[in-house]
């Protein structure tokens, strides 16, 4: 059965929306262009005006920046949301109470702002989501380990794996990877229980090795 | 009879060449979260991205500084 979001949204290793010039969503980025990046002088260490922030982006970014790429599906556009995230977080960093981690915090922003990012790519294109059905009632082979031929080609078949699953799935593998998270952290993230959370996260796995194994 | 073997065991070494190629390359992964977390440590976020938000930061005005931090000001950490 062909699955309806890959006809829908097909991704073609990891630059999909870079091919896909009309469709590209940049309504809702506050976000300069990325046609110019600003290099440091001799590739050097970012000069931040507020050290602790700097921290912070030095401790969370390659977090943030793997969840924007993977949920996104595009390098550019996930340089572009990890910049607006972090700026944003900057702005919004007064309203950090504290009863969460940090890196929560950023992503409940990342999420919220991809999630954003993509609402609007699939208004302008009028897709429809996929049926979650079709990957709960996906058999795997669990006892397979997960295996590539080439490490190179690691990136690019995970990515068209995760862009063929539902949006909770995806969003739920992502986080799961992160060893840092409860599954706590990860319901109150996905507005729903840490059971829920649990029962999904198993569908999920069976769904994305369903899939993977049909990617080769 | 015999250069057909000959190239038969040729083919053969040929095979078992690219195989043990393919196996030094491939990679396997017991669970989705460890070829994740494999792929997240290969995707690192360009190096120029952390000049642009510095750059954007320094545009920004100063933020208001969170209810803890006026309750506990930083300490230095020198004593």
């Amino acid at each position: 059965m062909a699955s309806p979001i890959a006809m829908a949204n097909p991704v073609h290793g990891d630059s999909s929306f870079v091919s896909d010039g009309p469709r590209r969503a940049k309504a809702g980025s506050v976000s300069p262009p990325n046609t110019a990046p600003v290099e440091g002088p001799a590739g050097g260490r970012a000069k931040w005006t507020s050290p602790e922030f700097g921290e912070i982006y030095e401790e969370h970014s390659r977090q943030i920046y793997y969840l924007a790429l993977r949920f996104l599906g595009d390098p550019t556009q996930a340089e572009d949301a990890t910049h607006d995230v972090f700026l944003k977080a900057y702005r919004k960093l007064s309203e950090f109470r504290g009863d969460s981690a940090m890196r929560t915090w950023l992503y409940r922003i990342t999420i919220n702002h991809c999630k954003n990012l993509l609402q609007t790519w699939h208004q302008r294109n009028m897709l429809s989501n996929a049926d979650d059905a079709i990957w709960e009632g996906a058999v795997a082979g669990t006892e397979n380990p997960l295996r590539v031929l080439e490490v190179k080609e690691l990136g690019q078949r995970i990515q068209k794996t995760l862009a063929a699953l539902p949006e909770e799935y995806r969003l739920l593998l992502l986080l799961v990877a992160d060893e840092r998270l409860s599954y706590e952290e990860m319901a109150a993230l996905t507005e729903q229980s840490a059971d829920a959370v649990r029962g999904k996260l198993h569908r999920a796995r069976k769904a994305f090795i369903a899939h993977f194994h049909k990617s080769a | 009879m015999e250069p057909k073997s000959s190239k038969l065991r040729q083919e053969q070494k040929q095979e078992s060449i690219e195989q043990t190629g393919a196996q030094e390359n491939a990679r396997a992964f017991s669970s989705v979260e460890e070829m994740l977390r494999e792929d997240a440590a290969t995707n690192s976020p360009p190096p120029a991205l952390a000049h642009r938000v510095a750059d954007s930061i320094a545009r920004e005005p100063k933020p208001a500084r969170s209810w803890w931090q006026r309750i506990f000001p930083r300490r230095s950490s020198n004593p």
